[in-house]
């Protein structure tokens, strides 16, 4: 079901030039909702300033609502206001913009019809030439639906279609593999792109480009040399208006089956042939699938959760988890999980992984730290080594992205005495542009078909592999949930994890 | 007896005496600089990815370089060594050198360094032995000459010799039509040690984006390959006086070179002002090409202010026009087919500034041989 390839464009050469997608038509179901109006349309129009969307380009919003595609503009131009990443608006580049986008609704059958009937009106009349990408940007409910009206009214037929789906892909193993083998009966794998937007970042991309473009990194990036590898993706929000959504996925759906354990695989992986999408995927597929699993018995000794209480944030007064809005008064969801688990493979084999994310903890950070083993000797006398740590490499993804590497030094006095610093490369401030939102390079990947910083089928199942007897040992167990109160780094229990290895949390 | 102005001591730092001396001042900065960051409980790092070398012969674009290279301190942390050479006749050749360190706007953890040396005299062939000591080891040098560059004099090759990349904006050349010929042979003798770029070339990129754009588009792309015509406007100020329309050249050049033509004379001004000539395409068609100066109040002398390229196949004939908008923020970009209307979009294209230009060059690490080859052909048509 491809379209002949287009000519080559001889002008298109030489390091400056953009990555300019091809012509495309882009199609928005749940155009109405929350998702389209907070990142995708300020990332298209942040593309449309930037001039980086192609000559011949679409937008088509669906949703239920009957609105008319006037309408549907300025709702657009509303929500713009309020969340573009660059204000004011430009208002000739956005007007402009707005023309190439249009309005269907699809509350039924006819619906359908018609997007099909303005998507090949749009391949002749605004040269998108069959190019088309669905983004679904609805609830995962209405994926199955939408997925067999797409089938039905044909609108994957004779073109060059894919597939954006977000987060959360399914809530267990079970669900994941029915959702991708409904997209599969319109779809080819190669054409569903799954959204973590977290790959999206500047510097999780930096990671690969950290480990992979430097020589140094790589021979002491295993076992013989790192004591262990901490993780946190911490968060000072709680769950704001998404009670419903958060009392059923818990910090282990919402962040662990996807960020988190990508997170593991970037930084455990094997090094990728070439930066290409299969490669890519292949070894990261590989690294989750040599996480050692943890059973339902295994659970109580290698995972802590907890659930925030009321406390402070950044001084002020916050209320716990039970007391948010949507969220059950006994409700048993963790808001906080640690996890102890190794990569059973020849290069991490005894290495533990620490992995910890939370919301309402005191600040938002997310930090990769790998912990190298103390050197092998002591040389200086106990006195002089006091201040003397083991060296340790911390990536940071957010805030104050940068790289820091914490070695020994000498004090300048008679004498020896050692102290730690840390050598820092603050990514913000050697190149300090406006990194891109991560949605901005997501949409320009996924209309050019790199499916690089997409998560595969096979991935996002073995997530859920390792995710699911966690779940059910949790939904199985009576005991209560540890709480911490808001703005500290989880409960005490989290602390023990990991003091039984001899090992403390970093403080991020 | 010395008229020249003094150091303002105040923009440039103390005077020190020598390199060493001047790494110590550097050194002493730091420390303070340090201190005082330790008491606000920031952390200093001093991070650099590149060397920067500035070259000017009066202080006032001096001066204004370095506020270029301040304001991209952020982006681009270097050491910045700022070159004033006003070469008074008769006067003793020395060196002045002056240091000091500098946080960025709002960047309080980093700091860069910009050192200044001054000659004065006939001291030209002395400034390369200054240089080295001062460059951080192991860091790319960007040579960035303020004026036009005196490519046959022997203290050039002595610091381009030092440089990965030579930036000079032929923008501000006093006779373009004889320095870009000479421009492009510097290009092609260096082509294994550094890369030459232009800020004209920078200047165009945006207009290559869109033309390049229209023709991503599968439905247009035929009209690519039998191009019929094409116009050029540049800028001019109101007197008119006489302008090189480099800009332009380079972007006829850079079409020309991607598509195959071929040169078939040289330039000739055409009746109603600017040039008319002909290139050849590679199926042995000749297309006219027609640059054209306008006024257009917004606009810096030789900037682009619009193009059209006509085409045709089959019959069909199809304009694909980029047009800038009267208050020279905006451009919008036209393709008709047909004599219909096709598609119609605006875009932002403003003036960059220079530190915008600079620091552009700046990610670029490498030669661009796009450029060389876009050179190669307007060298071709001016010196026919």
């Amino acid at each position: 079901m491809t379209v002949a390839p287009p000519l080559a464009n001889p002008l298109r050469a030489g390091p400056r030039l953009a990555r300019t997608p091809q012509p495309c038509a882009l199609v928005i179901f749940g155009a109405t909702g929350d998702l389209a109006a907070r990142k995708i349309v300020p990332a298209l129009y942040n593309l449309a300033l930037q001039r980086l969307l192609p000559a011949a380009f679409a937008v088509v919003g669906a949703a239920r609502a009957d609105l008319t595609s006037e309408h549907f503009r300025e709702s657009l131009h509303a929500d713009l206001v309020k969340f573009s990443r660059t204000k004011p608006i430009n208002e000739d580049v956005w007007r402009s913009f707005a023309e190439s986008v249009h309005y269907v609704s699809t509350r039924d059958g006819e619906g359908y019809e018609t997007l099909r009937h303005t998507l090949a009106d749009l391949d002749v009349r605004a040269g998108t030439n069959g190019n088309r990408l669905f983004y679904f940007a609805t609830p995962p409910s209405a994926y199955g639906p939408i997925t067999d009206l797409i089938k039905q009214h044909r609108l994957t037929e004779n073109v060059n279609a894919r597939v954006v789906v977000e987060k959360p892909f399914g809530h267990d193993l079970e669900s994941a593999t029915e959702l991708s083998e409904k997209l599969q009966g319109v779809f080819t794998e190669d054409e569903i792109f799954r959204i973590d937007h977290y790959l999206g970042k500047e510097t999780v991309q930096n990671i690969l480009v950290l480990r992979f473009a430097n020589g140094i990194f790589e021979p002491i990036w295993n076992r013989q040399y790192v004591d262990h590898v901490q993780i946190t993706v911490a968060e000072s929000l709680g769950i704001e208006e998404r009670g419903a959504y958060y009392e059923q996925a818990g910090a282990l759906r919402d962040i662990l089956q996807n960020h988190l354990l990508q997170l593991v695989a970037l930084v455990g992986m094997e090094p990728p042939v070439s930066f290409d999408a299969k490669s890519v995927r292949d070894e990261k597929l590989k690294v989750l699938r040599a996480i050692r699993p943890i059973t339902m018995e295994q659970t109580d000794t290698n995972v802590v959760r907890g659930q925030y209480g009321p406390g402070f944030i950044e001084g002020a007064p916050v209320p716990g988890y039970c007391d948010e809005d949507d969220v059950a008064d006994d409700s048993m969801t963790e808001t906080f999980l640690a996890i102890r688990t190794f990569i059973d493979n020849w290069r991490w084999e005894g290495t533990p992984f620490y992995l910890r994310t939370g919301k309402r903890l005191p600040k938002r950070t997310t930090e990769i730290a790998i912990q190298f083993r103390a050197a092998p000797h002591a040389v200086f006398s106990q006195e002089a080594a006091e201040g003397m740590e083991p060296n340790a490499l911390v990536l940071r993804i957010q805030p104050d992205e940068g790289i820091s590497l914490k070695f020994g030094a000498k004090v300048p006095v008679q004498g020896i005495r050692i102290r730690s610093v840390n050598m820092d490369f603050v990514y913000g401030a050697s190149f300090m542009v406006d990194a891109p939102d991560a949605y901005e390079t997501l949409i320009i990947d996924a209309l050019r078909g790199d499916a690089t910083l997409f998560t595969r089928q096979d991935e996002v199942e073995q997530q859920w592999r390792f995710v699911d007897p966690i779940a059910q040992a949790w939904a199985k167990g009576r005991g209560p949930v540890p709480v911490y109160p808001a703005g500290t780094w989880g409960p005490a229990e989290a602390d023990l994890l990991i003091a039984e290895d001899g090992r403390t949390w970093r403080k991020p | 007896m010395n008229v020249m102005t003094t150091i303002d001591e105040s923009v440039w730092g103390a005077r020190t005496d020598g390199v060493s001396a001047l790494e110590r001042e550097l050194a002493r900065l730091r420390r303070s600089s340090g201190a005082h960051a330790k008491e606000q409980g920031v952390p200093v790092a001093r991070a650099s990815v590149l060397n920067l070398v500035v070259f000017a012969t009066r202080e006032i674009h001096a001066r204004r370089a370095a506020e270029t290279v301040n304001e991209l301190a952020t982006r681009h942390p270097s050491r910045a060594i700022v070159i004033v050479a006003d070469r008074e006749p008769g006067g003793r050749a020395e060196l002045e050198m002056h240091c000091q360190l500098s946080h960025p706007d709002g960047a309080q953890q980093v700091t860069y360094e910009q050192i200044l040396i001054r000659a004065r005299g006939a001291a030209d062939r002395r400034l390369v032995s200054a240089v080295i000591p001062l460059l951080l080891p192991d860091l790319p040098v960007f040579l960035w000459w303020t004026e036009t560059p005196p490519l046959d004099l022997p203290y050039f090759d002595d610091l381009v010799w030092l440089a990965d990349r030579l930036i000079v904006d032929s923008g501000d050349f006093a006779r373009p039509d004889h320095t870009l010929p000479r421009l492009h042979a510097v290009a092609r003798s260096g082509a294994n040690r550094y890369g030459v770029t232009d800020f004209n070339w920078t200047r165009i990129t945006p207009w290559r984006e869109l033309v390049t754009q229209f023709f991503d588009v599968p439905a247009w792309r035929p009209f690519l390959d039998t191009i019929t015509g094409i116009r050029v406007g540049f800028a001019v100020d109101a007197d008119g006086r006489e302008i090189h329309p480099s800009q332009a050249l380079l972007f006829i050049g850079w079409l020309a070179s991607r598509l195959g033509w071929s040169a078939v004379e040289s330039l000739a001004p055409s009746e109603a002002g600017g040039l008319l000539f002909a290139m050849r395409r590679p199926d042995g068609q000749d297309i006219p090409v027609r640059v054209r100066p306008r006024f257009i109040p917004g606009l810096d002398e030789g900037d682009l202010s619009g193009l059209r390229i006509q085409s045709e196949v089959g019959g069909r004939h199809a304009e694909f026009v980029v047009k800038r908008s009267e208050t020279a923020t905006h451009a919008t970009a036209l393709v008709t087919v047909g004599g219909r209307g096709m598609s119609e979009r605006i875009v932002p294209l403003g003036r960059p500034g220079v530190s915008e230009l600079l620091g552009e060059e700046l990610t670029i690490a490498r030669s661009d041989s796009i450029y060389e080859d876009a050179l190669a052909v307007l060298v071709a048509l001016t010196t026919g």
